[in-house]
């Protein structure tokens, strides 16, 4: 325990990174759970058993395209399941995993991107944007936010940046291996194979830990009208006024 | 580096267990530090440089209950530590399941073969050379495949299912058994599982740093081979570089059923072509139902290559494999 990257020896005896310590993992893990469990029992003590929910009925009005739903759920999917045939061989699992996830590898590349796209094209790019104005959301109760509150911007732009650099990796390791596309070469330098292999395994701890995050988070009472807006597309326009300033969002009926 | 003290033995526990009950549970006690050693022939290379450093060993050549040959309701059962000079020599084998005989037979040295057992055989450890030679590579742990590389020296690895190793199944008894249909018996502390002999072996694909299903704390501790296959016409040939002492470059093992002259039922398998015993389900369903004939074997012996991928040394395994096919079925 202790070490955040592994070593070994090149086939010419000179020390190179062989990637990031496994260890971590189980790091990782135990602190999620422990800040999870956390903000859960403090927030337990802290709910108003008074205050009243936001109504789900009347109104409707709409949070997310289908197309922006199939994008998210097409995502997570291909997320969890490299997390999990990533993880698997580091936990001593015996399955043939390196094909689904190179996979599931291709299929998130492939929303990424068309989500890049269509959210500088097609969608309201400027609303996911992360401004100085908005750190000071959290601290001052009278401010709402437009569609998008300070700590779904800062958790869009958190997997973001580490979406992005497993993808990179991802892409660099992918080369190195047979797949329909391409017969494998094996000739990325050990020390150049080691840094990806760490970037990597960096970059998946990292979206390890956000992936729970985002799970707890949906799962959250007072959030979860976010994540039913995410299978069905809506919220209800009391839900709406409770939690967004409609002078900075102002969506259309849902239909 | 450190340097690494030849003189003397590195310290190891040694566990001398006499019966079955005690060396499952020290199996399962010691799990991954509890060496297995039979005859010591796969174990000794690695102590010797120095490459694995084990810190216990449980020995389980003492065991009586899993040497020998007997007779079972359908067919025989073999020991795991009996040892292949016994198994070559063995009347009930020869006469039966001549295959495993001569497969047995053609096992390394006169000298390996009078320790060596079955079971080492089966579950030796890949014999690539710079897996063997300490190398950090995939099968090691670490990321790079060193046979695998431009400049790799690779005459004796894969031709098939290669996922990031290229190691092959350096055993000559295992595609006999597969060929045979046989049954590992495998026992743990929490009981016992039969494996059938052809998905005892797992490729890298699915697991890189093990060449079996072997759990921790299980023991291979005996082989069935049904009667199914006894007395058929048996194929078995190996090249190597040398004719003892050596691993084989490409080795058949082949069952066939003839009968009229017709073949009605085979089971062709290769060896060191992949990193398990590859079975030849696709020449066994094209010769099914034909007359045995030089003909047949010249005209199906190119489907056992369908699907090779040769490494910078190695394109010579194709013509080799095709040949040894042939010979098989024409018997």
């Amino acid at each position: 325990m202790g070490e955040i990257v592994r070593y070994k020896r090149d086939v010419w005896g000179e020390e190179v990174i062989l990637g990031v310590s496994w260890d971590l993992l189980w790091v990782v893990a135990v602190a999620v759970l422990v800040l999870l469990a956390a903000h859960a029992i403090i927030m337990a003590a802290l709910a108003n058993k008074k205050m009243e929910k936001p109504s789900a009925e009347g109104r409707r009005v709409l949070r997310h395209e289908t197309i922006d739903r199939l994008f998210h759920w097409v995502m997570a999917a291909s997320i969890l399941v490299l997390i999990a045939t990533g993880i698997a061989p580091i936990i001593g699992l015996r399955i043939a995993w390196l094909n689904i996830h190179w996979i599931a590898g291709l299929l998130l590349t492939f929303v990424v991107v068309f989500h890049i796209i269509r959210s500088l094209f097609w969608q309201d790019f400027k609303s996911m944007i992360l401004g100085p104005k908005d750190f000071g959301e959290p601290f001052d109760s009278a401010k709402k936010p437009g569609k998008y509150t300070f700590e779904q911007k800062g958790m869009h732009w958190a997997v973001t940046v580490v979406v992005l650099a497993v993808i990179f990796t991802g892409v660099l390791l992918f080369m190195q291996i047979d797949t329909p596309f391409w017969d494998r070469t094996n000739s990325m330098p050990e020390d150049q194979l080691g840094l990806m292999f760490l970037l990597h395994g960096l970059s998946t701890l990292a979206l390890i830990a956000l992936a729970a995050t985002h799970i707890y988070f949906a799962l959250r009472p007072e959030k979860l009208f976010y994540t039913r807006s995410m299978v069905s597309g809506w919220i209800s326009e009391d839900e709406m006024t409770a939690n967004h300033d409609t002078s900075l969002w102002s969506p259309k009926e849902a239909d | 580096m450190v340097a690494t003290s030849h003189d003397v033995m590195p310290d190891i526990e040694l566990y001398q267990p006499t019966d079955e009950a005690n060396a499952l549970a020290l199996a399962n006690t010691l799990g991954s530090a509890g060496w297995l050693l039979a005859g010591g022939q796969d174990t000794y290379g690695w102590l010797k440089d120095r490459n694995k450093t084990p810190s216990a060993m449980i020995e389980l050549t003492q065991i009586d209950a899993w040497k020998g040959v007997k007779e079972i309701a359908d067919g025989i059962e073999i020991g795991a530590v009996t040892t292949l000079t016994e198994i070559a020599n063995n009347p009930l084998v020869q006469s039966r399941y001549g295959l495993l005989a001569k497969a047995a037979s053609v096992v390394a040295s006169p000298q390996i073969r009078n320790v060596g057992t079955l079971g080492g055989n089966l579950v030796q450890d890949a014999r690539c050379w710079y897996y063997r030679r300490g190398l950090d590579c995939y099968r090691a742990g670490g990321n790079i495949c060193y046979a695998d590389s431009p400049e790799g020296l690779n005459r004796e690895h894969a031709l098939f299912g290669a996922s990031r190793c290229v190691a092959v199944s350096p055993s000559d008894t295992a595609p006999a058994l597969v060929a045979l249909d046989a049954t590992m018996v495998v026992s743990s502390e929490g009981g016992q599982r039969l494996i059938p002999a052809q998905d005892f072996f797992v490729g890298p694909a699915r697991d890189i740093v093990n060449m079996t299903v072997l759990n921790e704390g299980e023991i291979l501790t005996a082989v069935r081979i049904p009667s199914t296959w006894a007395n058929a016409e048996f194929y078995f040939e190996k090249v190597a570089d040398r004719n003892v002492w050596d691993f084989a470059l490409v080795n058949v093992a082949a069952a066939i059923k003839v009968s009229g002259g017709s073949i009605t039922d085979a089971r062709i398998v290769c060896g060191a072509v992949e990193c398990i015993p590859r079975r030849l389900e696709a020449v066994e369903n094209a010769i099914r139902g034909q007359q045995r004939s030089e003909q047949l074997a010249d005209q199906v012996a190119a489907i056992a290559t369908d699907g090779a991928r040769p490494l910078n040394y190695n394109h010579f395994k194709i013509p080799l494999m095709e040949n040894l096919v042939k010979r098989a079925i024409r018997g």
